[in-house]
């Protein structure tokens, strides 16, 4: 494995086509006679369809076809299982029923010549519903269907502890519905070939996900469904399964025997692909009188959809950050009238952290040590929910790396004592926590006569930077200069990769894409001593192969195109499957810390983060500018968490009310503070040969209790609902 | 959008990336799809179809515009550059493509061409001042949820300070 390429900041190898409009999206396709489709979306939240009055609509120029509950073909339910790969969040299929379960859900579909038309026949679909009374947030959900009980880990006993304790804290923290909001709306293109495959360029952060789920969903052996994605314009989580709208527009392409092309507006990008649930968290902390945690519970509630239940999973990293004897954590779910929840990066821990690190600030001031140094006395390499011990934790250097590239040493603790101007700083901080996880995967590489190399994996590149890194390892394990490595990813039919998800591409996929490119030069090694070729009747075992070229150890050498030519073999091709994350040893999780500064100028009530430091462990780094851009997104995506973003649903009728760019407000430019990211690069082997642990999510944990934590530093003012909007920090006239 | 009274095509010409292109297209069709749909131009994107996101941001007459908010036919004659003519011959990239590689200034790519366009814009616009701050906000048009905001700071700083 060549030092120089791991890790190296190479520029992407996907640069020039997204650099120059040639990278082709899902909605970028346009296979020939393909028509267009616009979705009628429900304005109500719960009832029936009574009517569905179409003429207007089918008299509107180009109109195809308009599908709705009465004449959509009957399909099947995916399964919805991890085992066997065709997980879907919404396991409703579109128009099964006249039954209306959230805003926004499929009506109706109008297929029509163009883009245009179709839209404009939509407009024209007049529905009339019977609706009925909504659970339109967490607090109604409750009120009206109750709690669910999910996952729990309990040790100890975290209510006697609390009640022995002689220090503690007890308060609840809430977060909002969050969209995912990828740039590339969700989108569909389908085409049925003649021989009955279903050709699907769909915006999936699993292709080979996706065509399970197709596959069951129309009753198809999944080697007759193909899916595309060979770029993806992000995803987030919200891509990671199909959403109704993917098998609306399969179904339609289906009846009409004719391509189909889907994208789903913005507006419903709000309602009917998934989002990241509304979470209420019930922490309480004590400790002993020297500062060590007796007892943690967090206990959740969050909200789900009438038709799935989805948790959002808050504590699943508050039971083994920190050692402690006596935890307790819960989760549980109430049905409201919402689309379906699904992943949002850094689900569970995403918004888990912000009460949790929150809480230990809290803690720490009751006790009246500085937040650090109370995160230090608590710190365990030992992961107790687990039974086992972290294969690599280096916490407590990635406190001290990014306290000193931010300064910390300089905080004065007292609440408002930092000003500048009319400004008043606040400096917070928190650890990040995420799992690293590994799942089977299989690839396959090829050498070519042109002295190039193919890697071929059912993966994705959802902007991580995928292709580059898998175009690395290639041209580490085969001595290759990167520019003659393709890495091609994104096509259900290669070899089958893990979902762009989790974390765990990386640390899934890179091992298999090293093995296969050592099974391709086995391969050539043994063409080599065929009897036409250039070591007819040696023996593979004494030919040694170095960058491109093979040779004996008697001074003898023969390029790939002097091996594959005389053959006539286009490739020496190499076929690897590895495994999942070894278990019963260790613990795989990743850490980190964010340092943050705000500023906050009570006269014009003006709140900014001016100032990250970030310091994070995610095993061996593989590409460092990749990485670090992983890093300060999700300093990005986060900070929109703290700061701006919520999705409100009127508690009259459950309509999202800001289901727009606009009004569901997201960082730009403008908000993005001095970010330093320091990777500490510690090779994890333990998990796989390459020794990285993946990058995409930790970075999104920890961020909004680091902003929270300095906001209280700064105004005195404990926000624990997200988000940290003005109204909260502002004075009571 | 009743389209009874109005005529079912139009003739407009636009100057595309240096080409005369003439189309018969409905009044309704937004310029933005008409690059996409009809001259399949991909490169251009759509994010939000409502003037709130800048992924369809294209120059008009060298001018930064959202695409998705004007019909084609309202450019009858106009100077259209996207993405795809940003660079002077396919062989090269824009310096801004450069930068945007070296900085590793995107993420998905589905942002790019509206951010490039925006900047190309930037480029020759004195009313924007030199200050990190000035450009960011300038470009706050233009969303990047991946958030790769401070290498495309970084990439349109580099081009500018060049030239």
């Amino acid at each position: 494995m060549s030092e120089q390429i791991i890790g190296a900041a190479a520029p992407r190898v996907d640069g020039p086509d997204k650099l120059t409009g040639r990278a082709a999206y899902a909605a970028d396709h346009f296979p020939e006679g393909v028509a267009h489709a616009y979705g009628v979306y429900s304005h109500i939240a719960s009832g029936t369809i009574v009517d569905l009055d179409l003429a207007e609509a089918r008299r509107s120029p180009g109109v195809i076809e308009i599908f709705h509950h009465d004449n959509f073909p009957k399909l099947y339910r995916s399964p919805a299982t991890f085992a066997q790969e065709d997980m879907v969040d919404e396991t409703r299929v579109p128009f099964e029923d006249n039954r209306v379960y959230y805003a926004g859900q499929f009506v109706a579909l109008v297929v029509a010549e163009t883009f245009e038309q179709a839209r404009a026949a939509a407009y024209k679909v007049r529905v009339d519903y019977d609706a009925e009374t909504t659970a339109a947030n967490l607090d109604q959900a409750i009120e009206t269907n109750g709690t669910v009980p999910a996952d729990s880990h309990t040790r100890g006993d975290a209510d006697a502890a609390f009640e022995a304790a002689p220090h503690k804290i007890d308060a609840t923290y809430t977060t909002p519905v969050e969209t995912h909001n990828p740039m590339e709306m969700h989108a569909t293109t389908a085409r049925w070939a003649d021989d009955g495959r279903l050709v699907v360029y769909e915006s999936a952060q699993g292709v080979v996900f996706a065509r399970n789920a197709l596959a069951k969903i129309f009753d198809l052996e999944p080697g007759k469904v193909e899916v595309h994605a060979e770029f993806i314009g992000s995803g987030f989580g919200g891509k990671l399964w199909i959403w109704p709208h993917s098998v609306a527009t399969c179904g339609a392409a289906r009846e009409l025997g004719r391509p189909v092309q889907m994208m789903v507006p913005r507006q419903q990008m709000f309602t009917t692909t998934g989002h990241r649930a509304q979470t209420r968290q019930h922490l309480r902390l004590a400790t002993d009188d020297n500062g060590k945690l007796v007892s943690l519970a967090h206990d959740t509630v969050s909200a789900t959809s009438m038709i799935n239940i989805f948790p959002e999973t808050c504590g699943s990293a508050s039971i083994s950050l920190y050692g402690c004897d006596n935890v307790r954590m819960t989760h549980a779910t109430a049905a409201a009238n919402q689309g379906t929840p699904t992943h949002m990066r850094a689900p569970g821990a995403g918004v888990g952290l912000f009460a949790l690190e929150s809480a230990m600030d809290e803690m720490a001031e009751v006790i009246g040590m500085d937040p650090v140094e109370f995160r230090r006395l608590n710190y365990t390499d030992y992961d107790s929910a687990a039974g086992l011990p972290f294969s690599s934790i280096h916490l407590l250097e990635a406190f001290d790396t990014a306290a000193e590239a931010f300064g910390w040493s300089r905080r004065n603790p007292e609440i408002g004592a930092m000003r500048e101007g009319d400004q008043i700083i606040g400096w917070g901080m928190a650890s990040c926590n995420w799992p690293a996880m590994r799942m089977p995967a299989s690839a396959r590489v090829a050498l070519r006569a042109d002295g190039t190399a193919q890697v071929h994996c059912a993966s994705q590149d959802i902007g991580t930077g995928t292709y580059t890194i898998v175009a690395q390892t290639a041209a580490g394990e085969l001595g290759l200069p990167l520019d003659k490595i393709e890495a091609r990813l994104g096509d259900s039919s290669f070899p089958r990769g893990p979902i762009s998800g989790g974390s765990w591409a990386t640390a899934s996929a890179l091992p298999a894409v090293a093995a296969a490119a050592r099974e391709a030069i086995e391969t050539l090694k043994t063409y080599a001593v065929n009897p036409s070729g250039p070591f007819a009747g040696g023996n593979i075992d004494d030919l040694v192969y170095t960058a491109g070229t093979l040779k004996d150890g008697n001074g003898k050498s023969a390029t790939v195109a002097e091996v594959l030519n005389p053959q006539s073999l286009a490739s020496a091709a190499g076929d690897a499957q590895t495994g999942g994350a070894p278990e019963g040893e260790y613990s795989f999780q990743s850490f980190g810390a964010h340092f943050v500064e705000i500023t906050w100028d009570p006269g014009i009530a003006e709140l900014k983060v001016t100032r990250v430091a970030s310091a994070i462990d995610v095993g061996q780094v593989i590409n460092a500018a990749t990485a670090r851009n992983q890093v300060e997104g999700a300093v990005m995506l986060s900070l929109g968490s703290a700061l701006f973003e919520a999705t409100n649903y009127d508690e009259r009728d459950a309509i999202p009310v800001n289901n727009n760019y606009a009004e569901y407000l997201v960082p730009v430019h403008t908000d993005t503070p001095k970010i330093d990211v320091t990777l500490l690069d510690y090779p994890d082997y333990a998990l796989n040969e390459l020794g990285a642990r993946g990058i995409g999510e930790i970075g999104v944990t920890g961020f909004q209790a680091a902003v929270a934590n300095a906001v209280y530093h700064a105004t005195g003012k404990r926000v624990r609902d997200l988000p940290i909007t003005l109204d909260k920090l502002m004075d009571e006239a | 959008m009743d389209s009874t009274n109005a005529p079912a095509q139009m003739r407009v010409s636009l100057h595309i990336n240096g080409q005369l292109r003439q189309l018969d297209l409905p009044p309704n069709v937004v310029l933005l799809d008409a690059l996409r749909n009809r001259l399949r131009l991909t490169g251009t994107k759509k994010g939000c179809d409502h003037g709130q996101c800048g992924a369809c941001t294209v120059l008009v007459n060298g001018q930064a515009v959202n695409s998705c908010l004007a019909l084609a036919v309202m450019h009858d004659g106009d100077e259209i550059t996207t993405v795809e003519g940003l660079a002077a011959d396919t062989q090269h990239l824009h310096p801004l493509q450069q930068a945007f590689w070296e900085h590793d200034a995107y993420q998905c790519g589905y942002c790019t061409p509206g951010q490039l366009m925006s900047a190309a814009e930037l480029l020759d616009n004195d009313n924007v001042g030199t200050r990190d701050t000035d450009v960011s906000e300038a470009m706050s048009g233009n969303i990047c949820r991946c958030g790769a905001y401070q290498n495309i700071l970084s990439a349109i700083q580099q081009t500018r300070n060049a030239r």
